[in-house]
């Protein structure tokens, strides 16, 4: 018999901030257990909720094993290996005065916005080991700040938004972002229908066919990349991958629930416009044939599951300017789209600004954009930008029809 | 027992939660579980900040609340705090489940019951990769103050949910039936209702036409105008979104005319299914509120904070997902009122429009949109071909305005997946639902 365990601690302080000041002060700690046994072509899993204790777990995932449920037990090779950042961003005591300030900042910036939601501090910690020596640690923190932005007086559950999250917190970086924000906010711009570079967080854009790339679906014929495994697809410029790396993702485990670990900690979907891998877990790899991804996820308490963390698309240019010189839609906000079965996409954007040589010039009024998942991510792919306009921002570029 | 301290408020919030899933892919068993968490959420008030904590040790919590009493400052005065005034001291024991508790049902008979449904995913030769779900959640709530409020009550989801990939050469569709209720016996013999649905989807993945995108009259159907009175207007009504701008009051005064005269929204947390709370997470009990009445704007939700702050009643919509989280403004069932027409009567003056039979997602901020899955023309007053819309999309004030037809019967809505996403809480459960309703123009997609 073949055994797992797993251990995952997460700490966090929460602060809500209503109109600029902080009202609450919230702390969480939550760790969990996991032991999945492996016996006869069946897996058996047991958690809890707690300190775990490893002995009773796995007395209770044997139990587990009664119900039958198919799993092929393919144990990672012994490893050792451990990546842990343990120093919190801002010291706890100093949680709120710093972000109070901050927040003082910002409204004496940006007389004219709102600020709410929340800034949150978490630390995560997560522990891997299996009967065939490998034993994985990973912990780390991660600053967020998501915060929801009303423009005094418009009457809007919301008009734009801050978010941001990393391992660092530099307030004259994110302030100065924000007013160059406002500034753009209150100075109307105006575009004529045509097609445009459209800039958007490199997720959004491809979230809505995020599904096309799980295993089962493209076993079953279903999905909009059947059958193209190892075929070009897609633009040379595109590279997409899970990014597990804590140099990129802060506060995210190197490995999977599976205890994989991919050769650079980012195992690769699309390599060059060719389509290189799917999401699995090891049951759906092997039952279609198809190699293990190693972004595996699972509930504590549960059978290993379909994941995937941050999506890393490889940066193409060293900044918006370089990729998108003249002039793009800059989307922040771009809520309830959708794709047909086919493939073609469309969704409102509720606030975008106009951006000329890659500074932001002006608010752009409520948009539509629409284009093709092939062609998106194809000839209309233009490329990504990391770390611009913010340290940790991922940006890319698609050329898509826009219309009022 | 927890001794409270004088010159704070302070409230815990426990929750047994009892959950099960079994599902199976393709015939194979995928996962089967039951999990039991009990979990505590304590929040302590000074006048100033809120201080809260989330707990798994349920068995000292009066340790957890002390270390909260040592980080606020004591309030002689914390009494008089408007909020605080607010709160309401029920004390009540509600247990609707006790006598058909999906605790007391065996794995292996909700397994039978799932298993059961499966076949009907064989009858086509175009379904490749079928789905199948039973879920279960029973919770028991136990809420305590120090203002002596003591609230107990139960609460209880189950369903079964079919899914599946359907191909016939290049045309692809995914396909869905989900079944939502209170109880296990409401979960048996289900086969009809899920054979024709089957039907219809395999239909539609055969004989949809696109739309032709451009502004015509809709139809919706309950589900997609419980979507659009829940994503349109009730995240509007979550009167949090007011506090941050003094000038929303004016912005949102009651009285003002925001929809069409014949329509009228609701909001209550007392209807069964999964919207059902009784009592909030802050001890309120549940009333029924208008958010729109002949369409005016009539009523907005409330916690004790967004009440406090606009100087307005109670509502019994704070709420959090788990006991992970603090509660906050949030809807329970959200439902638009019927009118006096039947379907048929509500279709006749249409020369060229769409009805939208059932969802994949919607949204709502200054513009709505709904993304539907099944669509069907109507061409002079008569249901037509299915069509593949990719979207419905239009500014949420007007189109309130454009509802002319509302059909008579109300049908309201229960769910064991998915749920209502605010900020970092989601899949919180809510119901929602309506008529039949008609909207005179809407951008189609």
């Amino acid at each position: 018999m073949e055994k797992e365990f797993i251990k995952n601690t997460e700490r966090s302080i929460t602060l809500n901030v209503t109109g600029g000041k902080i009202d609450s002060f919230r702390s969480l700690e939550k760790t969990t257990g996991t032991v999945r046994v492996y016996e006869n072509g069946c897996i058996g899993v047991a958690g809890c909720l707690g300190e775990p204790d490893e002995n009773e777990l796995t007395e209770k995932a044997k139990e587990a094993l009664a119900f039958g449920i198919p799993y092929p037990c393919h144990m990672e090779e012994p490893l050792e290996m451990e990546k842990r950042q343990e120093k919190e961003i801002i010291p706890v005591p100093e949680f709120i005065p710093t972000m109070q300030a901050f927040l003082d900042r910002l409204g004496e910036m940006c007389p004219k916005f709102a600020f709410s939601n929340k800034i949150s501090q978490t630390y995560n910690y997560t522990e891997y080991k299996n009967s065939a020596g490998r034993h994985l640690v990973s912990s780390g923190w991660t600053l967020s700040v998501e915060l929801v932005i009303q423009n005094r007086g418009s009457g809007n559950l919301f008009d734009t938004f801050l978010g941001w999250s990393g391992d660092h917190f530099d307030p004259d970086a994110l302030a100065g972002q924000v007013k160059k924000e406002y500034d753009a906010f209150y100075t109307p711009a105006d575009l004529e229908p045509g097609r445009y570079p459209v800039i958007a967080g490199s997720f959004d854009l491809i979230a809505r066919f995020f599904q096309h790339f799980v295993g089962d679906l493209y076993a079953a014929g279903a999905s909009l990349v059947s059958g193209k495994l190892g075929q070009k697809m897609f633009s040379d410029k595109l590279s997409v991958q899970c990014d597990m790396n804590p140099e990129t993702a802060p506060g995210t485990s190197f490995f999977d629930a599976e205890g994989c670990v991919a050769s650079d900690f980012r195992p690769t979907i699309i390599e060059k416009g060719v389509l290189t891998g799917l999401l699995t877990t090891k049951k759906t790899a092997e039952q279609y044939g198809l190699s293990t991804l190693g972004t595996a996820a699972g509930a504590y308490d549960g059978v290993p599951e379909l994941g995937f963390r941050s999506v890393y698309f490889e940066p193409t240019e060293k900044s918006l300017r370089e990729m998108v010189p003249g002039k793009a839609v800059y989307v922040v906000v771009a809520s309830g789209g959708d794709a047909t079965p086919d493939g073609h996409f469309a969704t409102p954007v509720q606030m975008a600004y106009l951006m000329e040589d890659g500074k932001l010039v002006g608010r752009l009024p409520d948009l539509s954009i629409r284009g093709d998942f092939f062609d998106m991510f194809g000839k209309d792919y233009i490329g990504t930008v990391h770390d611009d306009p913010l340290k940790g921002s991922m940006l890319s570029a698609v050329m898509m029809d826009v219309t009022k | 027992m927890i001794q409270f301290r004088d010159g704070f408020y302070a409230d815990i919030r426990t929750e047994d939660r009892s959950r099960t899933f079994i599902s199976y892919k393709a015939g194979i068993l995928e996962e089967m579980k039951n999990r039991v968490e009990k979990q505590a959420f304590l929040r302590v008030y000074d006048g100033n900040l809120w201080y809260y904590s989330s707990v798994t040790d349920v068995d000292h919590l009066q340790k957890a609340l002390d270390e909260l009493y040592s980080a606020a400052k004591e309030n002689a005065h914390i009494l008089d705090d408007p909020m605080v005034k607010r709160f309401e001291k029920n004390q009540d024991s509600i247990m609707s489940f006790q006598d058909c508790s999906v605790r007391d049902i065996s794995l292996k008979e909700k397994q039978d019951l799932l298993l059961s449904y499966l076949p009907l995913l064989s009858e086509d030769p175009c379904i490749t990769m079928p789905m199948g779900e039973y879920l279960d959640r029973n919770s028991l709530f136990h809420f305590q103050s120090s203002l002596g409020a003591d609230i107990t009550y139960d609460y209880q989801t189950c369903g079964v949910v079919i899914s599946c990939s359907m191909v016939e050469g290049e045309k692809k569709f995914t396909g869905n039936w989900q079944k939502g209720g209170t109880r296990f016996d409401q979960m048996q013999g289900l086969e009809e209702e899920i054979r024709k649905s089957v039907k219809e989807q395999t239909s539609f993945l055969r004989n949809s036409v696109p739309v032709e995108a451009g502004k015509y009259p809709v139809v919706l159907s309950p589900m997609a105008a419980g979507v659009f009175a829940h994503e349109s207007f009730g995240h509007k009504s979550e009167s949090d979104f007011m506090l941050s701008d003094e000038s929303m009051k004016n912005e949102w005064e009651l009285g003002k005319m925001v929809g069409s005269p014949i329509l009228s929204i609701v909001e209550y947390g007392n209807v069964p299914g999964c919207g059902f709370v009784p009592y909030d997470d802050e001890g309120t009990k549940a009333r029924k509120n208008y958010l729109i009445r002949n369409g005016a704007l009539a009523g907005r939700l409330h916690s004790a904070q967004t009440a406090a702050a606009l100087d307005e009643g109670m509502t019994g919509n704070a709420r959090a997902i788990d006991c992970t989280f603090e509660p906050i403004v949030r809807m329970t069932t959200t439902y638009i009122e019927g009118g006096d027409l039947d379907f048929d009567e509500l279709i006749a003056p249409i020369k060229k429009g769409y009805y939208i039979k059932d969802i994949r997602h919607g949204s709502g901020m200054s513009t709505f949109t709904i993304a539907p899955s099944l669509a069907y023309e109507i061409i002079d007053g008569k249901l037509g071909r299915p069509v593949q819309i990719s979207v419905l999309t239009g500014n949420v004030f007007e189109t309130l305005g454009l509802i002319d037809g509302l059909t008579k019967d109300v049908e309201l809505l229960s769910f064991v997946t998915g749920g209502c996403g605010k900020m970092e809480q989601m899949n919180l459960p809510v119901g929602f639902g309506g008529p039949y309703v008609r909207v005179s123009s809407m951008n189609v997609q």
